[in-house]
């Protein structure tokens, strides 16, 4: 093959995938989805009996427990399936692989379920001598792996990429940092390493990986998301000004900070009060443009009455403003190490549990609709997408949830574990109720009998969609 | 069929100089009549064009010329877009007849936009196209259109905030269910 036939074949293949157009659905998203609310429930059972925090000090093995159920097998795995989703929708391009995100769910699982038994190790609960951390550390580099090089290579075809793709990026690298501490801590924990740098790095690197997980991979994709789903369920603009640029690069650069800053300090045996400190400074101001523009989408939209969703979305907005409020009070005060957990509970389930009920409430309502009725519409009869769904009956679920949350996020920061305790029961039964009209809804429950599976429709199944491009 | 007639492109100086003449071929291809071929002289047997003409619906043929060069003469078929669905959909740069509807789609709910089009389009002929405004791009109607064997093509306008989509009722749109 000569020079100009294979500058001609490379010009042929790029044609190729230009001529595929458009987003399909994601083939798993509904399976991670449903692991990730029974991870949630399951959390939140283990804290109504009283295990972990604040029954258990903060730093004991099962709060860590705990944390990381609700962390990875929730959060992680919620914010996964829909960025299989949305990432396409953010970039108009396909997800690079729709069969990989499978494997990649049950690396992820599988290494959850050995972290969580590693953990129940570490704190004498079995006595199995297996090694867990090291299992935990290697299934979930692959499987978190395989997420980035899914999400990187769809992002990459896309360049250049807007503003939302772009938090999502930073989003990318968070996770990336979080979990090579992660895979660190539990090499050392699991007795794989003895190196002195990575000891040090496992006693005193826990508040990065935390600020590296909670801040920078689940708050900054959930922020570049929100951006664009928002914009789109409200019928606002697209933000893509100065404002929402600056909250980016603040937002990258708080991370940057705490994560680089972070490890170098603890390397050279340096005081950690400095690049924290800083990271916060840039968080919040980052934070600050981002409620500024939020704010404005809501005024600016074009839709008058608002969805549940975007309903609630402004509730997990609030706890997000509180926790900010919080973290910016303690420091004053000086007791922000005091408060940390009462502050973390709220980011984990006011603003990303809260903001991922809702969004989930809407998007397993939109895909299902989509899957079932998207290749009969306008042949025949087909129900809108808000027919899949009863808010009024969802709405006092979503109400209790949040009320439990702020009622949970005082208990800890006046120290009441009864009333946490309480809360966190009601939380578990709203939490429980939601995830059963997202089943309802993902079954056509609520469709009238006549429209529900009208012939040529499909019914979707519960756990995967079909893909409708060949 | 009658014999179509051709028009000629000689890529042999671009491709003497270097040059990369894959722009310039699908360009005179954008530029041809119904029924029009082309006429492609090159310095090499252009193996991979073969298949992206033919998804766009062309037949080819090809001889060696005396001294070593390639005559190839490419040649519409009838039928050939509808065969091959959605990989031509939205490939198809030869001109359209005028819209025979016109959707304002810009204040409506998503998925609202992409349910009119679809509802609209099933009340077109074969050939005939519909135009609408929508507030984004819609990528999820893009891949059902293509399903359906419809031709559509798209973009922002020059506000970077409308964008226009047209869609082509396609030969080879399925039979209704």
């Amino acid at each position: 093959m000569n020079a100009s036939d294979r500058a001609l074949s490379d010009a042929v293949a790029s044609e190729r995938n230009a001529t595929l157009p458009g987003v399909s659905l994601s083939r798993w998203t509904m399976s991670y989805f449903a692991a990730g609310l029974m991870s949630f429930a399951l959390a939140q059972g283990l804290m109504v009996a009283g295990y972990g925090y604040p029954h258990a000090p903060v730093e004991a093995p099962e709060t860590l427990a705990l944390v990381h159920l609700i962390a990875l097998g929730w959060l992680s795995l919620l914010l996964c399936g829909a960025l299989f989703q949305f990432v396409p929708v953010l970039v108009a391009k396909p997800l690079h692989d729709n069969a990989m995100p499978l494997p990649t769910l049950v690396c992820l699982l599988i290494g959850l379920l050995a972290l969580l038994l590693g953990f129940l190790q570490l704190g004498g609960q079995i006595s199995l001598s297996l090694p867990f951390f090291p299992v935990a550390a290697t299934l979930l580099v692959l499987g978190f792996t395989l997420v980035l090089w899914n999400l990187g290579r769809t992002l990459w075809a896309a360049r250049p990429l807007p503003l939302p793709a772009r938090f999502v990026v930073t989003g990318l690298f968070g996770i990336a940092g979080t979990v090579f501490l992660g895979a660190i801590f539990a090499l050392v924990l699991g007795g794989a390493t003895s190196h002195p740098h990575l000891i040090e790095l496992t006693a005193r690197g826990v508040p990065i990986h935390a600020i590296a997980g909670l801040g920078g991979w689940l708050t900054l994709t959930a922020m570049g998301v929100s951006y664009r789903l928002l914009a789109m369920f409200m019928l606002a603009p697209e933000l893509d000004r100065l404002s929402s640029r600056l909250a980016f690069h603040l937002g990258s650069g708080a991370l940057a900070v705490a994560f680089v800053g972070g490890v170098v300090a603890i390397c050279f045996e340096w005081r950690l009060d400095f690049p924290l400190l800083t990271a916060a400074l840039l968080g919040l101001g980052a934070l600050a443009l981002y409620g500024k523009d939020m704010l404005f989408l809501y005024r600016a939209r074009k839709r008058r009455t608002l969805e549940l969703n975007s309903r609630m979305a402004a509730f997990a907005l609030l706890s997000l403003v509180l926790a900010a409020a919080l973290v910016v009070v303690t420091i004053a005060r000086g007791d922000l190490s005091t408060h940390a957990p009462a502050i973390v509970y709220l980011v984990a389930f006011g603003w990303l549990s809260g903001l991922g009920l809702a969004k989930l409430y809407k998007i397993v309502a939109f895909l299902t609709w989509l899957e079932c009725y998207g290749p009969v519409l306008g042949k025949m009869p087909t129900p809108r997408v808000q027919d899949l769904v009863v808010e009024p009956r969802a709405v006092k679920w979503f109400g209790l949830y949040f009320l439990a949350v702020w009622a949970g996020t005082a208990a800890l920061l006046f120290d009441y574990p009864g009333v946490f305790r309480a809360a966190t029961a009601l939380s578990l039964i709203a939490t429980v109720a939601i995830a059963m009209q997202l089943f309802r809804t993902r079954r056509l429950r609520d469709v009238e009998h006549a429209t529900a599976v009208a012939a040529g429709a499909r019914r979707p199944r519960l756990l995967w969609s079909l893909s409708r491009q060949a | 069929m009658t014999t179509p007639s051709f028009v000629d492109l000689d890529v042999r100086p671009v491709l003497r100089a270097g040059g990369e003449p894959f722009g310039a071929i699908m360009e005179a291809i954008a530029t041809l009549k119904p029924g029009q071929g082309l006429r492609l002289l090159a310095t090499f047997k252009p193996t991979p064009l073969f298949q992206v003409l033919s998804s766009r619906g062309f037949a080819h043929e090809a001889r060696e010329l005396e001294g070593g060069d390639w005559e190839v003469l490419f040649r519409p078929t009838a039928a050939a877009p509808a065969a091959e669905g959605a990989k031509t959909a939205p490939s198809d740069d030869s001109p359209w007849p005028e819209p025979v509807q016109h959707l304002d789609n810009r204040d409506l709910d998503p998925p609202e936009p992409m349910v009119r089009i679809l509802a609209a389009i099933e009340a077109l002929k074969p050939g005939e196209v519909l135009s609408a405004l929508l507030c984004r791009e819609p990528i999820f109607l893009l891949p059902e259109l293509a399903k359906r064997g419809h031709g559509w093509r798209g973009g922002f306008e020059a506000d970077g905030k409308t964008y226009r989509v047209e869609v082509r009722i396609g030969a080879g749109a399925e039979a209704k269910a």
